[in-house]
């Protein structure tokens, strides 16, 4: 699914619980699908996005891979701690193609965004992309 | 870079789980576990700048506690058998614990090495290499042999895991670059 509407984030991902030099975080908020951020191993496994201003998002994009469930959490401060629950999703299995889920967010606004990947449909998932609809 | 994993250690009582992976070498006194023991070790994979942290789960084995534990085990990355060489009961009982393994897998591909200990007690071995070998192979576990008194082959497995899981790693790097969109 591709939505005009849909932008690249002007944002940073301030955490991250794995990193793997060849597949960094960076690479979620890149706008390119073709690069993507590998978790590691195990379950949990989050992170967090920091916009530069409060930015109001209505829904936003999630393009990742072998993905089962995932809690979107968000807060308006200037750090990266109390956060509030905002949704929690379960996406469906794709064998060989993205997963690509609009999720739709009761309008506000946030300076932060933790996504929270609590189960997958394999050791390791991949998170390709996130975009925002204001 | 450095991949994780959630390891169980499951096995008959007093095989010598513990003494595996204590890490001092062999545990002078015997004490039972009664519940599951958290012991992270980390394991360098030979001629890449790669490592893997095992967080092993070191379930008890005695069959009273097995269900309250097996509640704990969660969702395993990698699994480690043991018997102890010298009781043959304990190498019948694997396929047992294999079940119970195989219950949490959820469908993923779990790498698992079945490992024979104390390998020292050659005089009093009842399980032979070749058998064990041949049921390991079957299950599609790779097979050592380990005695906690002679700490170098101890790694030996650990690191076979290591190996496996790194190249599941590998393999779903591969799999990310090669995506259709949806």
């Amino acid at each position: 699914m591709t939505d005009s509407s849909f932008s690249s984030l002007d944002a940073k991902v301030v955490l991250a619980s794995s990193s793997d030099e060849s597949h960094p975080p960076e690479n979620i908020v890149d706008g390119n699908i073709n690069t993507f951020w590998m978790s590691t191993g195990m379950f949990p496994q989050e992170f967090i996005i920091r916009f530069p201003e409060p930015t109001t998002i209505s829904a936003l994009t999630v393009d990742s891979y072998n993905v089962k469930k995932l809690k979107i959490e968000k807060n308006i401060s200037q750090s990266a701690s109390q956060f509030e629950s905002v949704t929690e999703k379960e996406f469906e299995s794709t064998e060989g193609h993205l997963q690509t889920n609009a999720i739709s967010l009761n309008p506000g606004s946030a300076t932060h965004l933790r996504f929270i990947i609590t189960s997958g449909y394999d050791h390791f998932v991949s998170v390709h992309k996130v975009s925002i609809k204001k | 870079m450095k991949l994780r994993a959630k390891c169980l250690l499951v096995g008959d009582a007093a095989v010598g789980k513990s003494s595996l992976i204590c890490s001092d070498g062999t545990l002078k006194n015997y004490s039972m576990t009664t519940g599951v023991e958290l012991v992270v070790k980390c394991i360098n994979i030979p001629e890449t700048p790669h490592s893997v942290e095992f967080y092993i789960f070191d379930s008890a084995g005695k069959e009273a506690l097995v269900d309250a534990c097996e509640k704990l085990w969660g969702e395993p990355s990698l699994f480690c058998l043991v018997f102890d060489l010298t009781n043959e009961q304990s190498f019948v009982n694997c396929g047992r614990w294999l079940e119970r393994i195989r219950r949490h897998c959820r469908g993923f591909r779990v790498p698992g090495v079945l490992l024979g200990n104390k390998s020292d007690l050659s005089g009093r071995r009842e399980v032979q290499a070749s058998v064990a070998k041949e049921w390991a192979q079957s299950q599609g576990l790779e097979y050592h042999e380990t005695s906690a008194k002679e700490m170098d082959s101890s790694d030996a497995p650990l690191l076979s895991l290591a190996r496996a899981y790194y190249s599941l790693y590998q393999e779903d790097c591969v799999a990310a670059k090669n995506l259709t969109l949806g």
